[in-house]
């Protein structure tokens, strides 16, 4: 499977400084299960950076902790532990952040509909964040009329309400709305799953060319896999609140290395049944997803993983940067040098 | 492998190139000249616009508000005494020996005493409506936004004063203040405030569930800017609809209150008092009895005729 990224020069980090650095952040809930709390893992110790004008995709899938993540980083979730720092700044992680960083940071949200105040005209909706700010009347409607432009929103729906409009264009107008505030990074958490394949092209397209116009970081959470790896420079991968995989995002499609991704990209249809990933060893599911109430003890992946072994349910592994920019938490590849696969497959192993 | 689709040309929406900045040029200016209608307005303007280009709602509050002004310049309308009444004309019908509404069991004008008792009976059923709205939605929403231990709290309080039969709350409160208008008012009111409480604070958790409420929390607005113009927006419906028919139940309350001496002591003219008391009468001068109750059916219709086209004007759908 051959992947071409938009800007392959891009994937160099030294050129750029990063604008989010997301240290060991954890996240746990309390649920009540009965009469018992328990204790929700939602995001566990996940170390992230994006740096400047490129786009970090996450991906997992559902319930594993990205659009968590997603809201901690923007500030609708507090942390339990860990820090995230902002264009050089450490922000609060627990409490309240200082407008600066409320204003420079802003999200897209899912759902087209729920994400647009249906008693409010789309212009209404794009200009509150700049009245909040008390930016001046005038000022607003130019921001406003130049923000639509920019989402390809023609003016006359300016007047218009949520219900009036296609999930494509209501999509344009939380995009506009995350725009209007001129912020550094905006978090789009599967901003074009609930869309139809057609529009997602558009969408998508549309979010290129905006973040070249403006320079913007975007972190784009999906758990499709096809859209990340378009708008993506790099890529991490999340499995039961943990990162297992990072790296560039032709990296990642070319060489895959910790099972889950493995078995993550072999499940992309692929319309040439020679080269499908279906039938290789490393694809075999072992079961479902175990259940973040009470995650499986060492790697939390062991339960479905070909390759487990004792270490697996033991120890959890480690992030291991196994080349430039490429780390995985797996034992397969333990500190000082990878290990061959073939050891681990059932059956051939001794261990 | 790709998905084909993303490997398309450019699509609506894509690079700003030098023909498309002219574009976005020309289009910024035409949206500049639009009206002031068509440009951000705030949710109340465009409300207060749609609700008087509605003729029944117009109508509607027309009614009320001509109910109210008879009650306030009652004295200029009508020279008869509402109170006293010559019993030798007693029962007169409709439109007979310069009675425009006829006369009670105790000969005393009937017009005069509906547009005396309109002072009590309209501030009876409006006054505790309104402000058992202000006040159940001011705690309803602040309960549902503020959640937690906080909102459970106030929610369970309200909770006690509801597990309370309506009448028998308003005769408690009505006995420990005593009788008179401005006690009626007080313990209607006081009733009334855990059923509007808790209609806001179910219309608010389900609205601040949404996730605009989250976009609105990414703007750094305050807790009281997102509960005054995103939340109360979406919630008044829900609120206008309940309170709206608590008019009639308010007149109808005070009026038992009246009956019992607790609330306005006869001779006042509070609409509901003379109902109940002119039931005798139905077999001699049917119309005349019913009047009272025509008055309390109009007032009530016409208020929620006003709140439903006030909750249509509030509707972008409609």
């Amino acid at each position: 499977m051959t992947v071409t990224t938009e800007n392959p020069d891009v994937s160099t980090p030294k050129s750029r400084h990063p604008v989010l650095e997301i240290l060991d952040v954890s996240k746990s809930f309390a649920v009540r299960d009965g009469f018992r709390t328990r204790s929700l893992s939602a995001v566990d110790h996940v170390s992230l950076s994006v740096d400047e004008g490129t786009t970090l995709g996450i991906v997992g899938e559902s319930g594993c902790g990205k659009s968590t993540l997603a809201r901690i980083i923007v500030g609708l979730h507090t942390a339990s532990n860990g820090e995230i720092i902002f264009d050089g700044k450490q922000i609060s992680t627990t409490g309240k952040r200082d407008r600066a960083a409320v204003e420079q940071m802003q999200m897209v949200f899912q759902d087209p509909s729920s994400a647009l105040n249906p008693r409010a005209t789309i212009s209404e909706s794009i200009a509150f964040p700049l009245r909040v700010q008390g930016v001046a009347a005038d000022e607003i409607d130019r921001r406003v009329a130049k923000v639509m432009a920019d989402v390809g929103l023609p003016s006359n729906y300016a007047g218009n309400y949520p219900h009036q409009l296609s999930g494509g264009q209501r999509q344009r107008v939380n995009i506009a709305r995350a725009l209007a505030l001129q912020p550094k990074l905006i978090v789009l958490d599967e901003a074009v799953s609930a869309l139809d394949k057609s529009i997602q092209a558009q969408v998508l397209n549309l979010l290129e060319d905006l973040q070249e116009e403006y320079g913007l970081t975007y972190v784009f959470i999906s758990h499709d896999l096809n859209v990340i790896e378009y708008i993506s420079d790099r890529i991490a991968v999340m499995y039961l609140g943990q990162v297992v995989e990072s790296g560039a995002a032709s990296d990642l499609y070319e060489h895959p290395l910790h099972p889950y991704t493995q078995l993550l990209f072999s499940s992309i249809p692929n319309l040439d049944p020679d080269e499908s990933r279906r039938d290789d060893p490393e694809a075999v599911d072992a079961g479902e997803i175990p259940s973040p109430l009470n995650p499986p003890s060492g790697c939390r992946f062991r339960t479905r993983c070909s390759f487990a072994h004792d270490r697996c349910a033991s120890e959890a592994p480690v992030q291991v940067e196994v080349s430039a920019g490429h780390a995985v938490a797996c034992h397969l590849y333990p500190e000082g040098g990878a290990r061959d696969l073939v050891e681990f497959l059932p059956g051939v192993s001794e261990q | 492998m790709t998905t084909l689709l993303l490997q398309q040309g450019p699509l609506a929406g894509s690079a700003p190139t030098n023909e498309s900045k002219v574009e976005a040029e020309r289009l910024r200016e035409a949206w500049l000249a639009q009206e002031e209608s068509v440009r951000s307005q705030s949710f109340w303007k465009e409300t207060g616009r749609r609700f008087l280009a509605n003729k029944v709602g117009v109508g509607a509050a027309a009614v009320v508000l001509l109910l109210v002004l008879a009650a306030i310049f009652a004295p200029l309308i009508t020279s008869h005494d509402p109170l006293v009444g010559n019993p030798a004309d007693r029962l007169l019908g409709v439109f007979s020996g310069g009675h425009i509404l006829g006369t009670d069991e105790q000969g005393r004008d009937m017009f005069a005493r509906i547009v005396y008792g309109g002072r009590l009976s309209l501030v009876a059923g409006f006054v505790p409506t309104l402000v058992a709205a202000l006040i159940g939605t001011a705690i309803g929403v602040t309960a549902g936004m503020v959640g937690g231990l906080i909102g459970s709290g106030l929610m369970r309080a309200m909770d006690v004063l509801y597990a309370f039969p309506a009448i028998l709350l308003a005769i408690a409160v009505g006995a420990s203040l005593g009788p008179g208008l401005t006690n009626t008012v007080i313990a209607v009111t006081i009733v009334f405030i855990p059923p509007v409480a808790r209609v806001a604070e179910s219309a608010t958790r389900r609205v601040v569930s949404r996730e605009y409420i989250e976009a609105a929390r990414l703007t750094g607005a305050s807790r009281i800017r997102i509960a005054r113009s995103q939340v109360l927006p979406n919630v008044l419906n829900d609120i206008i609809v309940y309170s709206s028919g608590l008019v009639g139940v308010a007149m109808i309350t005070a009026a038992s209150l009246s009956f019992l001496g607790l609330g306005s002591p006869p001779p006042a003219p509070e609409w509901g008092y003379m109902l109940n008391s002119m039931r005798g009468a139905l077999y001699v001068e049917p119309l005349v009895a019913m009047i009272p109750g025509i008055f309390i059916f109009l007032a009530s219709v016409a208020f929620n005729m006003a709140s439903d086209a006030l909750r249509e004007a509030m509707d972008s759908r409609l």
